[in-house]
């Protein structure tokens, strides 16, 4: 046991690696240190002092950030010399801070309101001081820099420094003087760029998309799986009142460790959209009337029974269980299913291995592969003319896709949007999309991840899963899972990658399968 | 600042770092562990040659030291004796800390703003002869009101004083 090191942090024993910093120890002693230079993705500087504590036989406080464990360090984290060290610092920082919580984006989820509110002073020594005061910069496309909120961590310096590749910020001039300074040739413009406001503790990088539309205490947060690409970032869903405000990333140091790209970080007002499809819709003498779920999964399981040769176009963003079940509901017909694949430059983050916004921007590719989707989507279309059957699975579709649905006998539509184009189809069945449901999908290194349902579906929106396995069941019998879980959990009869995959295995930071096994990799 | 001599701020770079100068800089690279290291000579040597340090220039030495043009300027804005506004051709450097404050280095003060015809700190005279700052210690205490014009260090002075000094900086 060489390389473990005991130490005692605030009264609590634990072994931790040899070169574990103290602040990482801590947090597995359960003891959060209160820091704001720290980053776990990025190199330590040390520049708050905010992470002080003592280290018994130490002359002096030391930064837990960069120090690491010694084996028989007494630690404390929570006594009075580390919390006046604290106080102390707060004070400093404070004493330029504007103090405007009220129209500050950021509070409710600002550490500088958190840790002074736990352990600073309750007022002032600085009344008469006149703060500094610099003016509002815009840095970026998406970022605006608050000067005088700043505590100068530098965090968003390191960030565009060591991990974006991209050193177009400073730390201009110093002492109470200094500043976030952007090079005045460059915008922060890169494509990772927007993780700096998720970086800053505080609220001096905000997010002009998401400026004054929320306060953080009246956003409801849904873990959930960024859409954008065949990467698979892990993302929060930020809610209010049921509509989605905000995307941000979600840890997991095994697929995109803290961050996500801009483009998957703006990419949430699809799930807002107002134009839905929210009742089902069936052909009743030539024109579509709305209808009740048993009717219409009735239609649907008599135009599969009677089907032939079916063709299935399917978007990629549909979870692996829609996919799954959909591809399912056709077995023992001829089938051609694809999804459809935008494709896009991939934009890597330097910093991060194996991390990039990826040329195929979809979430689901490896998924659907999984479950016997191609992407030639010529083909597909080709296969449509002539086809007895087209089930449109909540496919992107544009006017050249349209005009080919018109060679097939007959089109029955699990969509989300409501879509005019589409007036002509037997069937329009409304399903969920994917904030509005359970789901999951596959991610290019296989790694299956679970989302979870953010917002309420609209009408009678269904998920497209219970969709294909009721009306799999009105033809054909067979018994239709009632939940997400169970729709996963049926999923390893139709992909063997799956079998013996539970939701519950899957966790937060989901499973990598091995696409060609028999068996779950356990 | 407010200086009134900008009119060479908006003039097209001529790069600094060539024959004499690149040589200079070339000779310093061995000295240093990394090229990093020489930034804050080269941002010397940029103020010797142009008298201030222009983003143009800053963007120069990030070139030439292999560094990005934003470090540079977080470096160059952190020393107050780096220039980032043109100045005049002597830099008058005027001592104000607590012992020559008392012995009376505001009348001096008020005497070169004068006498340079300057009028306020850090604004340079019309005919860009001078810029006139306050600085902290000098390191002259016991010979009050030491000054700094360019590289020349000039004590005691008093009011009187300060015409027959300038004199000697055309």
């Amino acid at each position: 046991m060489s390389d473990l090191v005991n130490v005692t942090i605030d009264g609590v024993q634990i072994s931790v690696p040899k070169g574990t910093p103290i602040i990482e120890a801590a947090k597995q002693a359960g003891v959060l240190v209160p820091h704001y230079c720290y980053h776990p993705s990025l190199p330590s500087p040390a520049v708050c002092r905010m992470c002080l504590v003592e280290v018994e036989k130490a002359p002096k406080l030391v930064p837990a950030c960069v120090t690491t464990v010694a084996d028989g360090n007494v630690i404390h984290v929570n006594n009075d010399k580390s919390k006046r060290a604290r106080e102390s610092v707060l004070e400093f920082l404070l004493i330029n801070h504007p103090l405007d919580c009220p129209i500050c984006d950021q509070a409710g989820e600002c550490e500088l309101q958190d840790y002074t509110f736990q352990e600073g002073r309750a007022g002032t020594r600085y009344g008469d001081y006149a703060k500094r005061y610099n003016p509002v910069e815009d840095f970026g496309p998406d970022v605006l820099y608050v000067a005088n909120r700043c505590i100068l961590c530098t965090r968003c310096v390191r960030f565009m420094d060591n991990v974006a590749g991209d050193a177009v910020l400073n730390v201009s001039e110093r002492g109470d003087r200094a500043f976030i300074g952007i090079d005045p040739d460059h915008k922060l413009d890169h494509p990772w760029a927007g993780n700096v406001v998720d970086l800053c503790p505080v609220g001096s990088l905000i997010s002009k998309d998401f400026l004054h539309k929320a306060r953080a205490w009246d956003l409801d947060k849904t873990a959930s799986v960024c859409t954008g690409c065949t990467q698979g970032c892990n993302t929060m869903i930020d809610t209010r009142d049921d509509v989605v405000v905000r995307l941000r990333p979600r840890p997991n140091l095994d697929v995109n460790r803290h961050f996500i790209c801009d483009e998957g970080r703006s990419d949430y007002r699809w799930m807002n959209r107002g134009d839905r499809i929210e009742a089902p819709l069936v052909r009743e003498g030539g024109k579509l009337t709305p209808t009740d779920w048993t009717q219409a999964l009735d239609r649907l399981g008599a135009a599969v029974k009677a089907a032939r040769r079916v063709v299935i176009l399917a978007s990629g963003r549909a979870s692996t269980e829609s996919l799954g079940f959909v591809r399912r509901m056709v077995d023992g017909a001829s089938v051609t299913a694809a999804i459809k694949v935008p494709l896009g430059a991939e934009a890597p983050l330097a910093g991060v291995p194996n991390l990039a916004l990826r040329k195929e921007r979809v979430p689901n590719l490896a998924g659907a592969s999984l479950a016997g989707y191609g992407t030639d989507w010529s083909a597909a279309l080709a296969a449509a003319k002539g086809a007895d059957l087209v089930v449109v699975l909540d496919a992107d579709l544009d006017d050249a896709d349209v005009a080919a649905l018109s060679g097939a006998a007959a089109v029955a539509v699990i969509g989300t949007v409501d879509d005019d184009r589409l007036a002509g189809s037997a069937l329009i069945l409304p399903a969920t999309n994917m904030a509005e449901e359970n789901g999951t999908y596959v991610n290019r290194d296989h790694r299956v991840q679970r989302y979870f349902q953010a917002k309420p579906a609209p009408g009678m929106a269904r998920p497209a899963w219970w969709i294909a396995a009721e009306a799999t069941h009105a033809a054909r019998g067979l018994a239709a899972p009632a939940t997400a879980a169970d729709a996963f959990a049926a999923l390893g009869a139709m992909i063997p990658a799956l079998a013996g995959l539970t939701y519950s295995d899957l966790g937060h930071t989901g499973r990598v399968v091995t696409p060609n096994a028999a068996g779950a990799a356990r | 600042m407010t200086g009134s001599t900008h009119a060479h701020a908006d003039a097209p770079h001529e790069p600094v770092f060539v024959g004499k100068v690149r040589e200079q800089l070339d000779a310093l690279f061995p000295k240093y562990p990394t090229k990093q290291a020489c930034l804050l000579p080269a941002l010397w040597m940029v103020q010797e040659a142009r008298g201030w340090i222009s983003p143009a220039a800053m963007a120069e030495v990030a070139d030439v030291l292999g560094l990005t043009p934003a470090y540079v300027r977080g470096v160059a804005t952190f020393y107050t004796m780096y220039h980032l506004h043109p100045v005049g051709r002597h830099f008058i450097q005027v001592c104000g800390t607590s012992p020559c404050h008392l012995c009376g280095s505001d009348d001096v003060l008020k005497a070169i703003l004068k006498a340079t015809g300057c009028g306020e700190l850090g604004a340079t005279s019309a005919d860009g002869r001078f810029t006139v700052v306050e600085v902290e210690c000098l390191g002259a205490c016991g010979f009050a009101t030491p000054i700094l014009i360019d590289d020349d260090f000039h004590d005691s002075v008093t009011p009187e004083r300060v015409a027959g000094i300038l004199a000697r900086y055309p």
